[in-house]
């Protein structure tokens, strides 16, 4: 895969940056961590977080005014987390952290004045290992002591000169920093920080040599080795600075520019999307005593962080929710499992589990498509020869099934040389409701000027969601063989995703959807209206075509059929679970996205994708589709089961039969459709739908043991147990033979391990065979 | 597959061909192009596998996703 494509996606998610508290915070301090944790009375974690993130926590922790406030995004509701408040609490009622300073590294440094830069800085230089000495008059941080008096309890600035002893900071006391003191130090010293927030250094600057204090990132003057800062700026931004300045001196000891990679020390506001629409105004916390306040206190206030986070494309798609994280680390999870030669590729299911639907792309303020990037992965699996076999080969052996010359035909409109139109129903339609389609068919060409002919095959889309261009390709190809022979009539499209197939790989194919060609046309006599509101279900495949979701709904409202849109339509709908065959890779998964609609909405739904209505009534919710209301059949369509995929199969070859009897007078000349040749109870029948096998498959197994003979009998029971390796897959079957001759089946089930001794070649079928690998079997 | 190979019974089923009990044997498994040894009931004269259910749709189907993931 294309790096350009993981860091597309990686720069459009943005649940990795930093909360607005923490990138508008001088320091940088993770605000969201220390308030969850001073939430949850987890106080020593969050004294770990201050230790972290502020130079000696201890006294910075009084010392902070709340420039993060105004930007706390709580704000825009009430106020801003009091964190001032929370540091204080968390500083006077929790250890200290211990510093380690590292081996001595022999490096040294001085630093002119004792404010709180200078304390900053020696304590981050003296955590490395570097020899630091600070030059102060008076006390060392009287000045601080004076400015900050009314913030500091006692004993905070003492507990911080006993950090930086620790760290084997020395202090020499000095009268005055005279001009001679100042060249003296200018001259003996290489490295030298001018702390400029003490105010014994007041108008020293020229006296050092210098016109202009340090660059306010880098600290730098015009002199190299002499930094300067701290004055006229806040607490919390000397701190800052004396930890910017101890980064430039560290740089400058190595022979690095101080000013190479300092990106985001500085604040910034975040590009951290965050959701307020359900954030709830909560007073702020007082407290009682606001030089001391109590951690339950704090505690509280706390609680009104609402934890700043993006995941808003997590909370609308089960795939995102059910791996635990977010785009931006399941692409490059992605990623590395695509990059892999050899290893557990714990990506793969993954990957093939996406519905491909496009929502999390809606939903992100910044559009990050995982569906896409999945659609790539796919791709790029089956031209690595990484694509499992068992992901897609049921869908797309479903597909060529549907293609083939047994089940596929055109016709011309009877009485027409050519049409302007034809019907292009899909695959399913007809499978899910044939007499409906038929008699829509009849009705379009009864109204439709120019003639309307009738195509019945599969548009390819399961070619191009399980990731093979060349079988994509060549499916087209076949489409627009049939087209061109037809006389390249308009298609009327009746499914949502075949039209997004045609725009993206038939271009030349004239398409109009049929709700647009219904919005054109009467109302058909039979059509009827339901009582009650229904809920529209708009299909993902149509995410970007707010033109169909219009005409659904004017076609509702012709029909008098009262409706009402679901929280999540149009352009943010759910997929139903069956898009990117997410339902075929990994049922459960599949499932689940399908069972996501459950919660939006107690009301029966109305689709007008007919894959929509068969999954989402697989997953038990009541749904029909617009055909159900145009054309009635069943008293309440909204109970119909979604026909199993045996039952899909025969429907079409039974449709196609109808069809050709009924409109061209022909007798289908196509085998098949012979009766069962063998019965099984209803459980029996729903382990075969579970496990994906055909009843043709369990005929091909007792067709072949009845003529090879069976494998194995069990003498007790009488039963039979045989078994088939057709394709690259076993399949089992139980059964036992009636006395007329035919079979009953107890049992069926499959494996793609291969054992001895099993009948038949087990050749991978033709459709997977795009990224085959011979040698090792794999697809 | 191999750990549990031993759970892994055909009861009362005989090869219909040979009329034979079915043993114990070692069987070689391919799949993905991985290819390994197992114990599994075999005809002993014809060597015909045998895969009762839950094999199939337990630890085989847990060996067969190993192998496509790798
Ligand atoms: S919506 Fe999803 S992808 Fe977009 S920024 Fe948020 S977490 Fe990241
Ligand atoms: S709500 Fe919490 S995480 Fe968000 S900005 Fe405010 S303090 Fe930080
Ligand atoms: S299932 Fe849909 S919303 Fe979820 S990741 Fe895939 S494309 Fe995005
Ligand atoms: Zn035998």
């Amino acid at each position: 895969m294309e790096q350009a494509l993981l860091h597309d996606l990686e720069s459009r998610c943005t649940q990795e940056e930093a909360p607005a508290c923490r990138s508008m915070c001088p320091l940088h301090v993770d605000g969201r961590d220390f308030a969850r944790f001073m939430g949850e009375g987890r106080f020593d974690e969050a004294r770990a977080v201050l230790e972290r993130f502020m130079p000696l926590a201890g006294l910075c922790a009084f010392l902070c005014q709340g420039e993060c406030m105004p930007h706390c995004r709580r704000a825009e509701t009430d106020t801003g987390v009091n964190l001032p408040m929370l540091e204080r609490a968390c500083a006077l009622h929790s250890r200290p952290g211990k510093a380690m300073p590292l081996p001595a590294s022999g490096k040294s440094a001085t630093l002119a004045g004792s404010g709180l830069s200078s304390l900053c800085l020696a304590f981050e230089l003296g955590k490395k290992g570097c020899k630091v000495k600070i030059v102060h008059t008076g006390e060392a941080g009287q000045a601080l002591a004076a400015r900050a008096s009314d913030l500091l309890p006692r004993g905070a600035l003492s507990g911080a000169m006993e950090r930086l002893l620790a760290l084997r900071v020395s202090f020499e006391r000095v009268d005055d920093f005279s001009p001679d003191l100042c060249a003296t130090l200018l001259r003996e010293n290489k490295i030298l920080y001018l702390g400029l927030d003490d105010p014994a250094l007041d108008f020293r600057l020229s006296a050092f040599g210098l016109e202009h204090p340090g660059d306010p990132l880098t600290l730098e003057t015009a002199i190299p080795g002499i930094f300067a800062g701290g004055a006229g700026i806040s607490f919390i931004k000397a701190a800052a600075a004396g930890r910017r300045a101890a980064g430039s001196i560290t740089r400058f000891m190595q022979g690095v520019s101080p000013s190479s990679a300092r990106a985001g020390e500085e604040v910034y506001p975040t590009k951290l999307f965050t959701d307020l629409s359900r954030v709830l105004p909560v007073p702020p916390v007082e407290a009682a005593d606001p030089k001391t306040p109590t951690l339950a206190e704090a505690a509280a206030e706390a609680a009104r962080c609402i934890q700043c986070s993006c995941l808003a494309c997590v909370e609308k798609c089960a795939w995102m929710a059910r791996y635990g994280a977010y785009p931006k680390r399941y692409a490059r999870e992605i990623y590395n499992t695509l990059a892999m030669k050899v290893g557990h590729r714990r990506a793969n299911a993954q990957i093939n589990s996406c519905t491909l639907c496009g929502l999390c792309a809606a939903v992100c303020p910044n559009g990050a498509d995982m569906g896409r990037f999945c659609a790539e992965a796919r791709k790029e699996m089956v031209s690595s020869r990484h694509m499992p076999a068992s992901a897609h080969e049921f869908a797309l052996e479903d597909m060529v099934y549907s293609n083939s010359p047994e089940v596929a035909f055109y016709r011309h409109q009877p009485g027409h040389e050519r049409c302007r139109y034809a019907l292009f129903p899909g695959c399913r339609l007809p499978a899910s409701l044939p007499e409906q389609t038929g008699k829509l068919y009849a009705f379009l060409a009864r109204n439709l000027e120019g003639g309307v002919g009738f195509f019945f095959r599969c548009c390819s889309m399961p070619a191009k969601w399980s990731g093979r261009p060349l079988l994509t390709a060549s499916c087209a190809a076949g489409l627009r063989e049939t087209w061109e022979e037809a006389g390249r009539p308009e298609l009327i499209l009746a499914c949502p995703a075949c039209a997004l197939f045609f725009s993206a790989e038939l271009a030349e194919i004239p398409i109009k959807s049929l709700w647009e060609t219904l919005a054109a046309l009467p109302l058909p006599d039979t059509a009827r209206a339901l009582d009650g509101v229904l809920a529209l279900h708009d299909p993902c495949t149509a995410r970007d075509r707010p033109d169909l979701a219009e005409a659904a709904r004017s076609l509702a409202l012709r029909l008098g059929q009262k409706t009402e849109d679901l929280p999540l339509s149009r352009g943010f709908t759910r997929c139903c679970g069956y898009g990117g065959l997410s339902l075929f890779a990994n049922p459960e998964v599949g499932a689940e996205i399908s069972r996501s609609r459950l919660g939006d909405t107690d009301k029966d739904l109305l689709c007008w994708c007919v894959m929509c209505r068969e999954s989402l009534r697989s997953a038990g919710m009541r749904a029909l589709h617009f055909l159900d209301l145009l054309f009635p059949g069943e008293k309440d369509p909204a109970v119909r089961p979604a026909p199993g995929i045996s039952t899909r199969q025969e429907n079409a070859l039974a449709f196609r039969r109808a069809m050709l009897q009924n409109f061209w007078n022909e007798e289908d000349e196509v085998a098949g459709m012979e009766p069962a040749i063998f019965s099984m109870d209803g459980e029996v029948a729903e382990k075969l739908e579970a496990r994906r096998i055909l009843r043709s498959d369990v005929e091909k197994v007792l067709l072949h043991s009845k003529e090879k003979g069976a494998q194995f009998r069990n003498p007790q029971s009488g039963r039979i147990l045989s078994c088939l390796r057709p394709k690259q897959v076993t399949f089992w079957v139980e059964y036992s033979e009636n006395a007329d001759g035919s079979f009953t089946v107890h049992n069926a089930y499959c494996h793609r391990m291969r054992v001895p001794g099993t009948p038949g070649e087990g050749l991978p079928t033709a459709v997977i065979l795009e990224g085959f690998d011979p040698q090792g079997g794999r697809v | 597959m191999k750990s549990e190979s031993g759970d892994v019974r055909a009861e009362g089923w005989i090869c219909a061909k040979c009329g034979v009990a079915l043993e114990l044997l070692p069987a070689d498994a391919t799949y993905m192009g991985s290819s390994f040894q197992v114990d599994l009931p075999r005809c002993p004269v014809c060597g015909l596998t045998f895969i009762p259910p839950d094999l199939a749709e337990g630890k085989m189907l847990e060996v067969e996703k190993l192998l496509e993931d790798k």
